[in-house]
């Protein structure tokens, strides 16, 4: 009883306040650190660039948002080439890892490897991202991965095809046009098209018989999938990837965009996309689609697997006509990236990590993920619709004809700027013009 | 006045206010005998604030320091990763010249109408109803299926309304059953329906949380002030506007703070269901706060609307707690 009543007053008030007063402190000196200011050395590529990967045990840390069975896929055949290198998988589902990455790895607690996505240029300036090209000499990337420019970035992470090398693409993925072949059998529809007139002639033929021609959602932006497409097949592809890339002084504004969201916008008034696309969300409009809804609908490789589980032997794709027939076939795609913290203790089993995205083993589990392999020849064939996909994406290869996606790279807030400028664009509140006037004032906001 | 005499007037007056302990306590066994008054209202001092430390602290840490934090953040450019740049007042600037800022306002203002004045209109009606029925069978059903859309974590509510507002959901079936098939709409995509339909999941929400601030506020009425309103014949809606409503000016403060905050801060609804489209009929400060910090890589900026939508609100709740305070 007496020591109960006396521990209380034992503890005096001022030894409380400065209790209190050195926590704050403390708080307060780790709050400065996070601070602006925050110091990053320039750690790019340190110490020998072979090609041998640590004999000793180490642990790797993977941040992604690869909704696919590639990364793991990627991790599992990797861990068992390397029984000494423990591999952790971080993943974020893609809306919260586009925000949250830069903060991820701007922590100590970095991971080693990072799924590389738009908005992370941001962190070339700040320094946390290894410049991988030495490692790249030494194991000969040029030749092993198609598509390093778009992870080639500027000191100022501004400008992407030029400057230094921060990653590889892993498994590629392009856009292109599923059909239903039950429904267009029926309706009497030639495919695949030879141009974009003949597509859109056969939109009209499929209204006509009442149906959904182009199945899409926009509630969170899905229609920015034609519109690349659109974009690739009408822009020349020198100023699609200025613009994409985000060099200075490039312009959206130009007639062939203007025809491009044009034409966009006629498919909409003339009945031939999902009625009130605003409202119907893009994951939605894929499950549609699967379920037998509609007839064509123009996505990525990324919707092959669902769409085959949902069609079946009703599933078709080809790739997205030219202008004009017989030209070279153009389309949108990314890749998913990998890129290397510059925080990495372990920077060489990294790099050992993204040259193993380039074997033949790891094809295999790349095209089974759906995504087209660094190493083509290197795919096991397919049949049905994925080997449909695969002899597109032959094509495109062939043709060179791989092009950015317009908000990936160009500025780090186009992804919502072109989401709110298309449900402008389609819900009928802004003119063609007003709507690439809309887009090219964020790409200037930030370019200036 | 001397601490001698403050210690004279301030014994009594508390051996008044709080009944002593009967048995004897640690208190009262450090309080008699040899320990001065003086010394044992410092050390009382102590202990309150050693009582309020597990509070203050987390409070200090992961409030307040956060804020100024905030605050301090507001007067760089700054994109998050990079070495930033002291811009001053510059950021304030700009949020007072941005047209979307300017429709963000406006629709949170808007939202609340539809989080604070219908729940409390809607909380209201279902208290005098709910309480007037009071102890009969399936009031209680009522009460916990009014207040159950406050317990399901607002994520949860977002996706489900998504479902009940898409092309082909409930609410739509719902209007074809009836042969209203011509209204429907995919609300959510529609400019002129989707800040309504958002807000009014909010009402959903928000409805029973009023309705059991109210009902707990009627409880507290006397009856004897409704028997003797009925001898003087009294109707149930006359009780309701002369005495319910009245008598309810703490609960009104309450849920009126409540809910304003919530609409003016409101974020996680509108992210999870338009994500403040279609284009920007749905955008609201805390879309935009969210969009510039973590995808724009404007943290200065982000900050600074921060910082305003803090005083927006703590301004608002001021204002209605000094509002209500006066007499009726």
């Amino acid at each position: 009883m007496r020591s109960m009543s006396h521990s209380p007053s034992s503890l005096s008030r001022r030894t409380f306040l400065t209790a209190t007063g050195a926590i704050g402190a403390v708080a307060l000196t780790a709050c400065s650190e996070l601070t602006p200011g925050a110091s990053s050395s320039d750690k790019s590529s340190t110490g020998p660039f072979s090609t041998a990967v640590p004999a000793d045990k180490i642990t790797l840390v993977v941040a992604d948002a690869d909704d696919t069975t590639m990364t793991p896929g990627l991790l599992d055949a990797f861990r068992e080439q390397h029984p000494n290198i423990t591999v952790k998988r971080q993943y974020t589902g893609w809306d919260d890892y586009l925000k949250s990455i830069n903060t991820t790895m701007s922590a100590d607690t970095a991971p080693d490897i990072a799924q590389f996505t738009s908005g992370m240029q941001n962190l070339v300036p700040g320094r946390l991202l290894l410049k991988v090209g030495e490692y790249g000499k030494a194991y000969g990337w040029a030749t092993k991965f198609p598509g390093l420019d778009q992870i080639t970035l500027t000191p100022d992470g501004k400008t992407v095809g030029t400057g230094d090398l921060y990653g590889v693409g892993a498994g590629l993925s392009f856009e292109g046009v599923y059909y239903n072949k039950a429904k267009a059998n029926e309706l009497g529809l030639t495919t695949p098209p030879a141009t974009l007139a003949d597509l859109e002639a056969l939109f009209a033929k499929a209204r006509a018989a009442g149906e959904t021609a182009l199945v899409a959602g926009n509630l969170d932006g899905g229609l920015n999938h034609p519109f690349n497409v659109l974009l690739s097949a009408y822009l020349t592809p020198k100023d699609r990837e200025a613009w994409a890339f985000g060099h200075r002084s490039a312009t959206i504004v130009l007639p062939e965009a203007k025809t491009a969201a044009e034409t966009l916008l006629r498919w909409v008034d003339k009945g031939y996309v999902t009625p009130k696309v605003n409202g119907v969300s893009d994951n939605d409009a894929t499950a549609a689609f699967a379920k037998g809804e509609g007839v064509f609908r123009i996505s990525g490789n990324w919707a092959a697997a669902a769409v085959a589980k949902g069609l079946g032997d009703r599933a078709g794709y080809f790739n997205m006509p030219p202008v004009t027939a017989g030209g070279k076939v153009r389309t949108t795609g990314a890749g998913v990236y990998y890129c290397v913290s510059s925080k990495s203790k372990n920077a060489a089993a990294a790099a050992a990590f993204l040259d193993f995205a380039a074997s033949a083993r790891a094809a295999a589990v790349t095209a089974k993920a759906g995504f087209m392999a660094p190493d083509a020849g290197a795919m096991p064939s397919q049949t049905g619709l994925l080997g449909d996909v695969q002899s597109g994406w032959e094509t495109i290869v062939k043709d060179a004809g791989l092009q950015p996606f317009i908000q990936n790279s160009s500025t780090p807030t186009m992804g919502d700027t072109l989401t709110t400028q298309l449900q402008l664009l389609v819900g009928g509140k802004v003119t063609p013009e007003k709507f690439l006037a809309g887009l090219q004032s964020d790409f200037e906001n930030y370019h200036k | 006045m001397t601490t001698a005499d403050r210690r004279l007037t301030a014994e009594p007056a508390r051996a008044l206010a709080a009944p002593r302990p009967t048995k004897p306590g640690p208190d009262r066994a450090g309080r008699g005998g040899r320990r001065t008054a003086r010394s044992g209202r410092r050390r009382r001092r102590t202990v309150a604030l050693l009582y309020l430390l597990p509070a203050l602290l987390p409070y200090t840490l992961f409030s307040v320091l956060p804020l100024l934090h905030t605050a301090y953040l507001s007067f760089f450019d700054w994109d998050g990763v990079t070495l930033p740049s002291f811009v001053g007042l510059d950021n304030y600037g700009r949020i007072g010249s941005d047209p979307q800022l300017r429709a963000a306002a406006w629709h949170a203002g808007a939202l609340i109408l539809f989080f604070s004045v219908l729940p409390i209109c809607v909380g209201l009606v279902a208290a005098a109803l709910v309480s007037r029925r009071a102890g009969r069978r399936g009031t209680g059903l009522v009460r916990t299926v009014l207040f159950l859309p406050q317990v399901i974590p607002l994520v949860a509510v977002g996706i489900l309304w998504r479902w009940v507002y898409a092309e082909d959901g409930i609410l739509n079936q719902a209007l074809r059953a009836v042969g209203l098939g011509g209204l429907a709409d995919a609300w959510l995509g529609s400019f002129t329906w989707a800040l309504p339909a958002v807000g009014l999941i909010g009402t959903w929400v928000v409805s029973g949380l009023c309705m059991v601030l109210f009902l707990s506020g009627t409880q507290r009425i006397d009856q004897e002030i409704y028997e003797a309103a009925r001898m003087d014949g009294a109707g149930p809606v006359r009780e309701f506007w002369s005495i319910t409503v009245p008598l309810l000016r703490p609960e009104f403060a309450v849920a009126l703070s409540i809910t304003v905050i919530a609409a003016l801060s409101s974020f996680d609804l509108i992210y999870i269901t338009t994500g403040g489209g279609p284009g920007n009929s749905t955008v609201v400060p805390g879309i935009l706060i969210y969009r510039l910090a973590f995808g724009g890589g404007a943290v200065g900026v982000a900050s600074a609307l921060a910082i305003v939508l803090t005083a927006v609100i703590s301004v608002a709740v001021l204002v209605i707690n000094r509002l209500s305070r006066e007499a009726p």
